[in-house]
């Protein structure tokens, strides 16, 4: 299935490739179980494109962040690759006039999820992998022996558990059939709710326990397509000084703040703050929590409507209960 | 006349920052002041040209490094001396109240309130219930852990 999406994929390049300067896509990386960001720039490199559920990265933020994309030549657009996830990036960015939609030919891939590489790593039993692929419920690794049936739940990203638009929202072109979500949105919420459950003295505990572990590397932000400020951001500026070099808990606990409010009404929950952490810190549930709050309040969620404004750059005077 | 009254000033240290517009708010408190009502004296007043600059930061930063409350007053919405400051401010206030529970800190550490420059009275509500509600939550849990500490280490020269 995922090999003839791959076909697909390659086909859709070359033939639209004369129209576009640079196609986004993801490509074979360093071993099999790591696909890497592919810039194609010319028909010789479509044949590296791959599509797969190790295909992990948001490839949008390369459109507005350096080291990026280049912006397209002269009457040429450029070319991404973007699962449902990655669409409401592009919305969001496009919302916030970040990019601009005419730059942008969108090949839409409906996804049927994609897996947490170190969870699959972790799993015993399994040597040297060849290649992973979705068939229903089923996560068919192929290794040194074989090919193995492993639960998809127990694999996929938290992110993709919990996905309520696996088909692109927006798009140019889509490689597949449009697939069910694998949740609704009252489910959406769930791993918020449950630690909503405990009290604020656990979930004080809980925090203190995650976010002290945090090295302060900023890859969560670096990863995240919509936290744009690059070397203005205020955890690295100087003046103003909002943190320092410490290494202490307040200051972890204040550049989570900083990270999750300057996204709030904007995160669309792509999941890559998580995915990136090297220290394995649940961050994106912090933004999950913001978007409950947003959605409740405001009756917003991100990344839908081009044309919508982000609730918290907008106002509204006849607003009540608030 | 001076009125003699017992202190509100209560036995237990406690930090409380106030944020207030200097349009409405800070008026109100100057009024309040100067129609000598009684007012707790833990607050401290930071003075802000509005609401709406307000940076949910502000609030957030002094709760992580440990003060007790964070009360931000302006203009009554429709009031704005900028005319829609509040209206900005009123939604992302509301947010983070929302939000501050989450992360364990009690949202009733913070709080936002209109009072514009004539309603001295009601400033005097407004910071006396607020001021009461820290008190009875007690200090900040969070007190304490950002007080840097020197590094301790094997070139740590001895003072
Ligand atoms: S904060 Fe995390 S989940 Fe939200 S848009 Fe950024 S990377 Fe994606
Ligand atoms: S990626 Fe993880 S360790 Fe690095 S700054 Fe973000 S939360 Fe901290």
């Amino acid at each position: 299935m995922e090999a003839s999406a791959t076909t697909r994929l390659h086909q859709e390049v070359e033939a639209s490739i004369g129209r576009l300067s640079t196609v986004l896509g993801w490509g074979a990386g360093y071993d099999p179980l790591h696909m890497t960001p592919l810039f194609v720039r010319s028909p010789e490199d479509i044949a590296r494109l791959v599509w797969n559920p190790l295909c992990v990265q948001n490839l949008t933020g390369y459109l507005v962040k350096s080291p990026g994309v280049q912006p397209p030549e002269e009457g040429k657009k450029i070319g991404i690759c973007v699962r449902g996830c990655d669409s409401r990036s592009l919305v969001a960015l496009i919302q916030e006039k970040l990019i601009s939609r005419e730059n942008l030919y969108i090949i839409g891939i409906p996804c049927r999820g994609t897996v947490d590489i170190r969870r699959l790593m972790n799993e015993s039993g399994l040597s040297n992998i060849r290649s992973v692929r979705i068939e229903k419920d089923l996560l068919i690794v192929d290794d040194a022996n074989g090919a193995h049936n492993l639960p998809l739940e127990r694999f996929l990203a938290r992110r993709c558990l919990r996905c309520r638009h696996p088909n692109p929202v927006i798009h140019d072109v889509l490689l597949d059939e449009p697939v069910t979500p694998r949740t609704t949105a009252e489910d959406a919420y769930r791993d918020v709710e449950s630690l909503e459950a405990q009290s604020l003295d656990q979930r004080r505990a809980f925090w203190s326990v995650e976010l002290d572990r945090c090295l302060r590397c900023y890859a969560c932000r670096n990863a995240c397509p919509l936290c744009i400020c690059q070397n203005r951001c205020i955890a690295e500026t100087r003046d103003p000084r909002w943190l320092t070099q410490r290494v202490n808990l307040p200051e972890k606990f204040l550049y989570h703040f900083i990270h999750a409010l300057h996204l709030a009404g904007r995160c669309t929950e792509c999941g890559e703050c998580e995915r990136v952490c090297p220290m394995e810190i649940p961050v994106t549930l912090i933004k999950e929590k913001l978007n409950q709050i947003t959605r409740d309040l405001l009756h917003y969620e991100a990344g839908l409507d081009p044309e919508a404004v982000p609730p918290l750059l907008t106002f509204n005077p006849a607003e009540a209960g608030i | 006349m001076v009125q003699s009254v017992p202190s509100p000033a209560p036995q237990t240290s406690i930090r409380i920052i106030g944020f207030l517009c200097n349009w409405c708010s800070y008026g109100g408190a100057d009024t309040a002041g100067v129609c000598r009502f009684k007012q707790p004296t833990d607050l401290r007043v930071v003075r802000i040209p509005c609401t709406g600059r307000v940076d949910p930061l502000f609030v957030a930063k002094p709760l992580i490094y440990g003060v007790d409350g964070v009360l931000v007053s302006g203009c009554h919405p429709k009031d704005c001396h900028y005319a829609v400051g509040n209206l900005y401010a009123r939604r992302r206030l509301e947010v983070l109240k929302n939000f501050l529970s989450f992360m364990g800190i009690d949202k009733r550490r913070f709080d936002y309130a209109w009072v514009s420059a004539s309603e001295g009275q009601r400033w005097q509500q407004v910071v006396s219930d607020f001021s009461e509600r820290i008190h009875q939550l007690g200090p900040n849990p969070l007190a304490g852990k950002g007080i840097p500490q020197p590094v301790q280490g094997p070139l740590t020269r001895a003072t």
